[in-house]
């Protein structure tokens, strides 16, 4: 089990964790968040700030804590191509299949459609172009995103246990396909905490049409406490859920509100001293009317110059969405925020990249939406020098079939025997691929990389050994990458 | 503190020699100054962790440190001098010495070598004592696993000897003071009597007294007050609200299956009803079990018990998976771990993939428990998993209800006999022409006066699409214009058609005549009609058909023809209309000469016959026969979401868990730890709908033989009274979880809770009847020392409020709170930025009128892709995994919502309407009244000056309406520490 250095559960042998004390620290109810990062940077710590024991220091759970390997990452932006790219008409080139458009071969496939033998195939929809110095073969979908190939490591090979979206997503973002886990996000969170306690440590943005299925089932924190799920972010508009007074209270009221609160909370708390959840409660007041100015600050564009605005494509109708949510994903972390997700695509059907029916329309539109915005998002990165601290993630939850999923038209059924992903920054080599798929990308031939792979290449980045990080629930040391382990993916680490 | 003193003096004085005897207690007191500390520091880490003893030396008891480990006796007492302990703690050498990561400073070695010259005591209340057979590993079935508490069979311990004054309230008392006297700890004092009447009433109920109920307890002086109270609130049905709820948290209780289209369990929402009817009736905790485990499989099952089996349909369900097969063993795995934890709290489930890594839970116990679930059918959406209710009570009411009505329509039948026979004899007389004698006898011959399309290739019709005159249907109308075509007209592919003619406009209008000789008895249409249809005969309107059907019908027309059939032409003429999908129309006309209605006969001959009067007296039985026939005996089926089983399965031990690597067959068998009996499974036939396999897990579960469900429910009821368990890990009894704080105090609750007829209401009484519960929160600084984490209850544990109750209490200070119980669930307001994490925002949630938005929180739709945010905020339990203990945390999220929800902001404005309402024109009085709302006492002097000041302050600074300002005060009180936290 990990424990932050800092975190000394009581009764223990020679400072060792007996293991049932951290059950209940972590998560058996009689504890909860003290916020004593904040009271002490605030000089709100008064001598009642420890634990019912008078003597142990009170943590937040989202305080910030020191991974105990050397860390590579700091930072985790994940863009969730939601609904499915197709890798053979983005990423993974295959010159050959082009011939073979409309003719029938025999493969195995599994989507939506069920188990199939063969079928039509739709020859790449998109010519290919070499890009960069490392000469990788990249779509015309994403013209801008060629530019940055450099920086980029290919995943080819990226295997999942499901090809049906929901179970899909829950794999992707939680490592299983059963639901009650938590997310990925929720583990950097628990193993890291957030460096800056006025905004959330796990941002998570949607797309304007809706969230993806499953909602917030993509970001809970399953069986650890809520205080780790992801917190959604609007990019324009509200924000975060109640940030703003319902009633449009001026920060003047707001101000006199808490100031009184707190003399009548401290009255309370005189003779209560040594619960330190009461005064961790009158601290998030302070915390909470922090947040009401920063939040707004963070997502305060006007001030970025004019070039940045066109570095993401704010100034463009198509790209302005995504555009803004990876500028505001920048400028949160820079602001310290460790684990942030935006997704490309939402709701049901075209709405996402689910490419079961015009699979020109459907690619043409959703990269057409994200490849300025994520190109500048990466050259930008690295022209402050967050890159090297900041691991980027690009990919869906599953692939594309090679073959029509429908007698006439091109669309493509879902496909995890085989499908590409990408990684940039945060320490991962640039330039490279890994892994192949057979010649027409409908399954995983050399090196296979299971979903697993990549959440343990994640967690080492940022300076866990991904078998240790570990979560005491239900009588088991649970970890993200499951009870059989999994290794990172060692050739990308650079 | 003087005695200890002087013992040190004492020491120093003497130096090394020791020279003085010293008393028992001083050895000991030497041990706890000087020894332990050492001991703790240095080596316990290695010999007294209690799974990973090195070298199988435990050095925290005085038994462990004379037993010695691998490499022999580790002290001799004879010559303590010599002893192996103080070798290696002197020894230089690396591999040897003691402790391993650094010698100790040659002073604490001195200490050690004292302390064995003393004879090593120590002081029995810090030994931690090792178990028997330590070595032994604790995930296999021996006797150190045998001798594990919780795998012993229950005893009833005695009660402790009472040495403190006159004896406590309750017997629980004696076991708390037990342990504190040992620790040399005293309890705290008394809480208020306003604290203790909040606390019962949160914890039974949920939400907190009235003013006036304050104020009535404040003033009574019975001594059994408290217990009236407790019997006050245990009658109240907001009881079973409040206590159902924790058990709905225990069987991850959702209304939708999760995954991609997250549909709802219909009806599911009765299991939760039936939960707070079981906790509001006081239902046996042994009985509450069996129906939920086998409610379906005990002698004839009443409603509830069926319902109870909703227990089985509660989790989440992926109905499009990867791998079906293995779908199937998640599904059964779900409610294998349910069953364990909640039931049992032993984590079965860790022993799915391989045996138990650390408790004595071989894979084959996982397997074999698992085959008592085996044979329940899969999930299902919409109504699959349906099952109706048989409820004996509406069963016999059906059928009392059928013998009255047979009984009435006998006695009208009768009456309109007697009038038929008279009428019948006296026209036969006066009509000899209509022959009515011969017809009665001899089956009717029937005569097809048009054939329907189905016996003939169709019947020549003349038909017209374009809109006729007016009366196209009158016998005398010209129809040469039309044309003419065989029966039946409309499009192929319509069901049940037989198209002769193609007909595909949206109208069409058909004649046909046939002759007569004779008036016949009866007659019948047989007809097809897609969509609405109108037959005319002669020119009247006999027959008006809407909709379509799928077939022909036979439709009898006798009374309506009676009066229009003649001897000679007559003309049929029928105008069928189309909206959309298939079209068709045909009819036949059959006539027979059989014996005609006598309805019908009376109705034309009746007034002749029998006169005016006497007519109408007949019609009226004959209308009171066909009204009560209309109306139709109800025999309503009311259905829950419950369990049921289909086929036979076998079950095998899965390698790896995995459904492909079948290991040995296995059969249902209980874990083996638990020394369970042979189990009596009855031999059914193939085809009986269960198996009864689940019946006899269940009798298990609550047989007095069983050691853990009375020791698990025990230990549960004492939890949500006093903040946490006797086993902190509620739900883990294995050697992961906690140990009891208080063993035999938990044996004494579970053998209370057995023999007191497994009611729970019982034991809610002793507990909250024991000065315990009458136990202050407040702070001690010197029991704060010695148990920091409150292990031997000195206090009462403050709490902060679960998610429904601080929802509900907002609600109940604005005095909006909706009490209705039960049925669907309702939905509360959700704001757009909630709504629109969903994939499909716009359907996402429901609507609740607004009265209905403010019923109690475990009435509100538990959705797993979209949780009520609030709650949800409040640490509203896990929809997927059983959840026994909540978690409670604080983050500023919480904050904002309670300072900037509609929510928050429009219950503050509501109980600054209550407030102007009942205090009007008194600003104190509001001040006074908003905080004693909130907080059950009255508002202190300085707190009403501040509320005052705010108020001025807000109207003043902020330039508010005094209205306003109030609202803004309503939210802060809303916003206190002492509104959310217990003491």
């Amino acid at each position: 089990m990990y424990l932050a250095p800092n975190r000394h559960p009581r009764n223990t042998f020679c400072g060792r964790l007996a293991r049932r004390e951290l059950l209940h620290q972590v998560g058996g109810g009689f504890t909860s968040l003290a916020l004593s990062g904040l009271m002490s940077t605030d000089g709100f710590l008064r001598s009642q700030a420890v634990a019912a024991d008078g003597a142990t220091p009170w943590q937040n759970p989202l305080a910030v804590k020191s991974p105990p390997l050397p860390a590579k990452a700091k930072n985790v932006i994940f863009l969730f191509m939601y609904g499915g790219p197709s890798h053979v008409d983005t990423f993974d080139y295959k010159p050959e299949m082009y011939d073979l458009d409309g003719k029938t071969v025999k493969i195995k496939t599994f989507g939506r459609g069920g188990r199939k033998d063969g079928g039509r195939v739709v020859g790449p929809k998109w010519k290919f172009k070499q890009y960069g110095e490392c000469g990788k073969w990249v779509s015309d979908l994403f013209p801008h995103l060629g530019g940055q190939v450099d920086k980029i490591a290919f995943l080819h090979s990226m295997i999942a246990d499901s090809p049906i979206h929901g179970s899909a997503m829950l794999m992707m973002n939680s490592g299983s396909v059963l639901s009650g886990r938590p997310s990925l996000g929720s583990w950097v969170n628990y193993g890291l905490g957030t460096e800056n306690e006025n905004l959330p440590g796990y941002v998570v943005m949607l797309d304007p049409t809706g969230g993806p299925i499953s909602g917030a089932k993509n970001w809970t924190s399953g069986y650890m406490p809520a205080s780790y799920q992801g917190v959604v972010f609007n990019a324009t508009g509200t924000t975060i859920l109640d940030l703003k007074n319902h009633r449009g209270a001026s920060r003047q009221e707001q101000r006199l509100l808490i100031d009184r609160l707190r003399s009548f909370n401290d009255r309370h708390l005189e003779n209560r001293q040594d619960n330190t959840a009461l005064s961790a409660r009158i601290a998030s007041y302070e915390l909470a009317f922090r947040m009401q100015s920063s939040v707004p600050e963070t997502v305060a564009f006007e001030n970025e110059p004019e070039h940045i605005h066109q570095l993401y494509g704010l100034n463009q109708k198509r790209t302005a969405d995504f555009g803004r949510k990876c500028l505001l994903a920048r400028r949160l972390v820079e602001r310290g925020v460790r684990f942030i997700q935006i997704y490309s695509g939402g709701n049901h059907n075209d709405a996402n990249w689910d490419a079961h029916g015009d699979l020109v329309k459907n690619h043409n539109y959703h990269a057409g939406n994200t490849d300025l915005p994520i190109a500048g998002l990466l050259a930008d990165l690295e022209q402050r020098g967050l890159l090297d601290e900041t691991l980027i993630i690009w990919g869906g939850e599953f692939g594309r079939q090679p073959t029509a999923e429908y007698a006439k038209g091109t669309g493509r059924d879902h496909n995890s025997f085989g499908f590409t992903m990408w990684l940039a920054g945060g320490g991962i080599k640039g330039g490279m691929s890994l892994g192949t798929t057979d010649e027409l990308g409908s399954a995983a031939v050399e090196e296979p990389l299971h979903v697993k792979r990549l959440h343990a290449t994640v967690l080492r980045q940022l300076g866990f050994d991904p078998n240790a990080l570990s979560y005491f629930y239900r009588g088991l040391d649970q970890r993200l990458v499951g009870p059989e382990g999994a290794e990172p993916i060692h050739q990308l680490i650079s | 503190m003087l005695r200890a003193c002087v013992l040190v003096l004492a020491w120093s004085v003497s130096g090394l020699a020791v020279a003085q005897p010293l008393s028992d207690a001083a050895k000991v007191e030497f041990f706890d100054r000087q020894v332990f500390g050492i001991l703790k520091a240095r080596c316990f880490s290695c010999h007294g962790n209690k799974r990973a003893l090195k070298g199988n030396f435990r050095i925290t008891s005085r038994k462990g440190l004379l037993r010695g480990g691998d490499s022999g006796a580790a002290v001799n007492l004879d010559q303590p001098g010599e002893s192996h302990l103080l070798a290696l703690l002197r020894s230089s050498e690396d591999g040897e010495r003691m402790p391993p990561d650094g010698r100790l400073p040659a002073a604490q070695i001195e200490v050690i070598a004292r302390w064995l010259k003393l004879g090593a005591p120590y002081n029995p209340q810090l030994e931690i004592r090792g178990v028997a057979n330590e070595g032994l590993p604790t995930n296999q079935i021996n006797d150190r696993t045998r001798s594990y508490w919780a795998f012993q069979p229950l005893q009833r311990p005695p009660l402790p000897t009472w040495r403190e004054g006159p004896l406590p309230a309750q017997p629980i008392d004696t076991f708390i003071g037990e342990q504190l006297r040992q620790r040399g700890l005293r309890p705290n004092g008394l809480a208020s009597r306003t604290q203790w009447l909040r606390r019962a009433h949160y914890d039974l109920l949920g939400l907190p007294p009235t003013p006036a109920e304050v104020r009535a307890y404040e003033l009574v002086e019975a001594p059994d007050a408290a217990t009236r109270v407790v019997d006050r609130l245990l009658a109240s049905p907001k009881y079973g609200e409040k206590w159902g709820r924790h058990w709905l948290d225990l069987v991850r209780y959702a209304e939708t299956n999760g995954y991609e289209r997250d549909t709802n369990k219909e009806l599911v929402w009765k299991y939760r009803d039936y939960v707070i009817r079981s906790f509001n009736a006081d239902k046996p905790y042994d009985r509450f079990v069996l129906e939920q485990i086998a409610g379906d499989e005990l002698p004839a099952p009443s409603p509830d018990a069926i319902i109870a089996t909703g227990f089985y349909r509660l989790g989440i369900w992926d109905d499009d998976p990867a791998d079906r097969e293995l779908a199937r063993y998640d599904y059964l795995d779900d409610i294998l771990r349910t069953t364990g934890e909640t039931m049992l709290a032993m984590t079965l489930g860790c022993a799915r993939c391989h045996d138990h890594k650390i408790d004595p839970i071989p894979q084959a116990d996982y397997y074999s428990m698992l085959a008592f679930f085996a044979d329940i059918t899969p999930q299902g959406s919409g109504n699959r998993n349906h099952v109706a209710l048989t409820d004996l009570e509406a069963k016999a009411d059906y059928e009392r209800r059928l013998a009255a009505r047979q009984t009435e329509e006998m006695r009208l039948q009768k009456g309109i006999d007697v009038w038929e026979r008279e009428l019948l004899e006296k026209l036969a007389k006066a009509k000899p022409e209509l022959q009515l004698k011969i017809k009665h006898h001899g089956k009717p011959q029937q005569q097809v006066l048009i054939p329907a399309a189905t016996d003939k290739s169709g019947t020549n019709w003349k038909y017209t699409l374009k809109k006729p005159a007016n009366d196209w249907f009158e016998l005398a109308f010209e129809d040469r214009s039309w044309q003419q075509g065989p029966a039946g007209f409309g499009t192929k592919g319509t069901p049940g058609s037989r198209v002769h003619t193609e007909w595909k406009s949206k109208a069409i209008w058909l004649r046909r005549d046939f002759r007569l000789t004779t008036i016949p008895g009866r007659v019948k249409l047989h007809i097809h009609h897609d969509e609405d249809a109108e037959v005319y005969l002669n020119g009247k309107l006999i027959r008006r058909f809407v909709g379509y059907v799928t077939s022909y019908q036979q439709v009898d027309v006798t009374a309506e023809c009676f009066e229009l059939l003649q001897t000679g032409r007559n003309t049929l003429a029928i105008h069928c209309r189309q909206t959309g999908g298939g079209q068709y129309i045909d009819a036949g006309f059959i006539a027979d000469d059989g014996q005609v209605p006598t309805a019908v006969l009376a109705a034309k001959y009746g007034r002749e016959i029998l006169g005016v009067e006497r007519l109408q007296t007949y019609q009226m039985l004959v209308r009171a026969l066909g009204d009560l026939k209309k109306r139709k005996v109800e025999k309503r089926t009311e259905f829950a979401m419950a369990v049921s089983e289909a086929g036979r399965h076998k079950t095998w031990i899965l390698n790896r868990g995995n459904p492909r690597l079948k290991g040995d067959e296995v059969g249902p068998r209980l874990p083996q730890i638990l020394d369970p009996p042979q189990l009596a499974i009855p031999s059914v036939n193939a085809k009986a709908p269960t198996t009864f396999k689940r019946r006899a897990l269940a009798k298990w579960l609550v047989s007095k033989r069983n050691r853990l469900t009375a020791r698990v429910m025990a230990n549960r009821l004492w939890q949500h009274h006093f903040g946490r368990g006797i086993v902190r890990s509620a739900n883990n009894f294995g050697y992961l979880g906690d140990l009891p704080t208080h063993p035999r105090l938990l044996n004494w609750l579970a053998t209370e809770l057995m023999h007191g007829d497994w009611r729970l209401k019982r034991v809610h009484r002793l507990l909250m009847t024991s000065r315990l519960y009458q136990t202050s929160s407040q702070s001690n600084p010197a029991a704060l020392r010695a148990d920091p984490t409150n292990d031997l209850f000195w206090r009462f544990n403050m709490r902060r409020l679960a998610a429904e109750e601080i929802r509900d209490s907002i609600l109940n200070l604005t005095g909006q709170l909706n009490f209705r119980m039960g049925g669907a669930s309702i939905y509360s307001e959700v704001p757009d930025d909630v709504l629109r994490t969903a994939s499909r925002p716009g359907a996402a949630w429901g609507k609740s009128s607004p009265a209905e938005r403010n019923r109690r929180s475990i009435y509100i739709f538990v959705k797993r892709s979209l949780r009520e945010p609030f709650l949800e905020s409040f640490d509203w339990a896990d929809t997927d995994n059983t959840c026994d203990v909540r978690f409670v945390t604080t983050v500023p999220t919480q904050t904002l919502t309670m300072l900037n929800s509609k929510l928050l902001n429009d219950a503050s404005e509501q109980l600054a309407q209550r407030l102007v309402i009942e205090r009007p024109n008194d600003l104190t009085g509001q001040v006074c009244r908003a905080l004693e709302l909130a907080t059950s006492r009255s508002a202190l002097q300085a707190e009403v000056e501040e509320g005052v000041a705010l108020l001025s302050e807000l109207r003043e600074q902020l330039d508010l309406e005094p209205v306003a300002a109030l609202q803004r005060f309503c939210l802060l009180v809303l916003n206190l520490n002492e509104f959310v936290y217990l003491d």
